[in-house]
């Protein structure tokens, strides 16, 4: 069998390694337009703020592909041709497989601003960007991001962190709209003002203009203006699919898959910010764009593609970071609603929160801000959230739920369950 | 490969193997420091020690963004490469257990290493609760007996 999966992040790798420990003689290639040796995006902020070196950007070590028995390619995919199972790439070379992994992922996103483009506008998404912001990243600099969702604030900490002079422009009146419910990303920006960082919300940037001095000026539409040194763009991102778009492969808001990861066009795989895939918690598919999701969907694809019968549970969004001397985590539903019940750790200090949302006793989600002993707490909720696990009792009584249930999976080891 | 038992009828919560984690890793006896916590669960009588259980194909392993979590070929323990670890606590959060902790002198994710071979909790333990145990069948398969577990919680929710 003749394999190629495109792209080598999160979800092309969780591919080729899953596919390895079934099949091991099949053919592999693996293409992509960025570095051969495998690299995090995650790490790009942890880069930036000089907390990791640059050598460990990269997750896979020089021998990988050769270990794998893998051939990497560099190339940009031009089309995808299903009747003659070929791709093209823009060197004009045609390559043949008779399957295909899709782990392109996705790409930033730049609003539409006149002005937003150029010298000193960046974005914070791959290994050039990280390299060339890193030139940017002195002491004293001023720094705008535009957007303020996870990668745009792990960007403004890593700025702050280095001593540059950080303002946060934000289009809606609160940050972190996907990942946070509107109290705990309250109590965030509390501590992002906090440590420094002018935080604008409900800001609408009309026009950016380059300045004789070499700088940038941004204007708003409450007739403030803004002067920098450069520009972070941070606002979200759109999966890489116009190389497919005309080819009959199903696309809604990515790549629609079942839960082997399968398009509607035989042999064809797709698997990470690409795809759209089931959610665990029912309703329509959904592209969840998180590291967690890609590396699950990616080795769902490679064990089926080299022929093993596995099937998705869904995706669970979970998201977590630690950024200006606290930690944030969500995952499932975190937003209160009308059918929801609301579990809040009351024993909590005012600077911390901790929220579980059930419907008729199952969890569906949580979200908290504080210590990591409350990330702890959302890991060990997490399987049975997935699992649709009732918590019969009250909010009190949780610590005391949880521990029953590992205490009773302790007393199982080793008997069939 | 061996593993340590978490015996819940026996644990009598003395904590000794807290502060014998806590001074082998960190050399100082502060419960902050262990890997290892026990907790005693007055409402509903439950003594818990709970360390790492060295899952085969370990979630935090696999989801590490930083590649920054192993396994030790020689003792098969999962370990934290402190050096690699950028502190996103997303180990933490995939962890279904709870057993890995966040270090917050040197901001990184910290868990069990089993001490090279030689767990000073388990030396320490005085009921038996935690014993360094040959066990093939059911800990190696740890992912797949949690998740026959919470099927049949699951099910139990629906009687």
């Amino acid at each position: 069998m003749r394999i190629i999966i495109i792209g080598n992040s999160a979800a092309g790798l969780g591919g080729l390694e899953a596919f390895r420990e079934t099949d091991r003689d099949s053919s592999v290639t693996v293409i992509t337009r960025e570095s051969k040796q495998p690299y995090s995006r995650v790490l790009l902020p942890y880069y930036l703020r000089k907390k990791v070196p640059y050598e460990n950007l990269f997750i896979r070590d020089k021998t990988y592909y050769s270990r794998l028995n893998a051939k990497c390619v560099t190339g940009e995919v031009l089309q995808l041709q299903p009747e003659q199972q070929t791709i093209l790439l823009e060197d004009g070379s045609k390559l043949s497989y008779d399957r295909l992994l899709i782990a392109t992922g996705s790409s930033p996103v730049t609003p539409p601003i006149p002005g937003l483009s150029g010298n000193d506008i960046f974005h914070l998404w791959s290994l050039q960007d990280a390299a060339d912001l890193m030139v940017h990243f002195q002491k004293g600099k001023d720094v705008v991001i535009l957007g303020s969702g996870f990668v745009s604030l792990q960007g403004a900490w890593a700025a702050l962190s280095r001593g540059l002079n950080v303002s946060i422009i934000e289009l809606m009146d609160r940050i972190m709209p996907s990942a946070l419910d509107e109290s705990t990303a309250g109590i965030l920006t509390d501590q992002i003002r906090k440590s420094g960082i002018n935080l604008r919300l409900g800001t609408v940037t009309e026009q950016v203009e380059q300045t004789d001095n070499g700088k940038l000026l941004l204007h708003f539409r409450d007739g403030n203006s803004l002067i920098t040194d450069f520009i972070i763009v941070g606002t979200g991102v759109q999966p890489n699919i116009s190389f497919i778009r005309g080819c009959g492969i199903n696309i809604d808001a990515g790549i629609v898959v079942d839960r082997q990861m399968r398009s509607n066009l035989p042999g064809i795989y797709a698997a990470g910010d690409v795809a759209q895939v089931p959610s665990a918690l029912g309703g329509d598919p959904v592209i969840h764009a998180l590291w967690p999701t890609a590396v699950e969907t990616g080795r769902i694809a490679g064990s089926c593609m080299a022929g093993e019968k596995v099937s998705y549970q869904g995706s669970l969004n979970m998201n977590v970071t630690r950024m200006f001397n606290t930690t944030v985590a969500s995952m499932g539903k975190f937003i209160a609603a009308e059918n929801r019940e609301c579990w809040t750790d009351k024993s909590l200090p005012e600077d911390q929160s901790l929220k579980i949302m059930l419907e008729e006793d199952v969890p569906v989600g949580a979200v908290c801000i504080g210590s990591s002993d409350l990330v702890s707490t959302l890991g060990m909720l997490r399987p049975l959230i997935r699992g649709k696990v009732s918590l019969r009792g009250k909010p009190e009584m949780l610590k005391a739920i949880l521990a029953k249930n590992i205490a009773q999976y302790h007393r199982a080891f080793g008997k069939e369950y | 490969m061996r593993f340590i038992t978490m015996d819940v009828t026996k644990c009598v919560v003395c904590r000794n193997c807290e502060y014998a984690c806590s001074f082998r890793q960190a050399g100082d006896f502060d419960r902050d420091h262990s890997n290892i916590r026990v907790e005693y669960y007055d409402d509903v009588k439950i003594c818990l020690p709970q360390t790492c259980m060295h899952c085969d194909n370990a979630w935090c392993l696999e989801i590490c963004p930083a590649a920054a979590i192993i396994r030790n070929e020689t003792t098969g323990a999962i370990e934290i490469i402190s050096e690699r670890c950028v502190g996103c606590e997303m180990c933490i959060l995939a962890c279904p257990f709870g057993n890995i902790h966040f270090d917050k002198i040197n901001l990184v994710s910290r868990k069990c290493n089993l001490c090279e071979g030689e767990p000073n909790c388990v030396s320490f333990c005085i009921s038996g609760a935690l014993q360094y145990i040959e066990a093939e069948n059911s800990y190696k398969n740890n992912r797949i007996i949690f998740q026959r577990f919470i099927d049949k919680l699951s099910q139990n929710n629906n009687k």
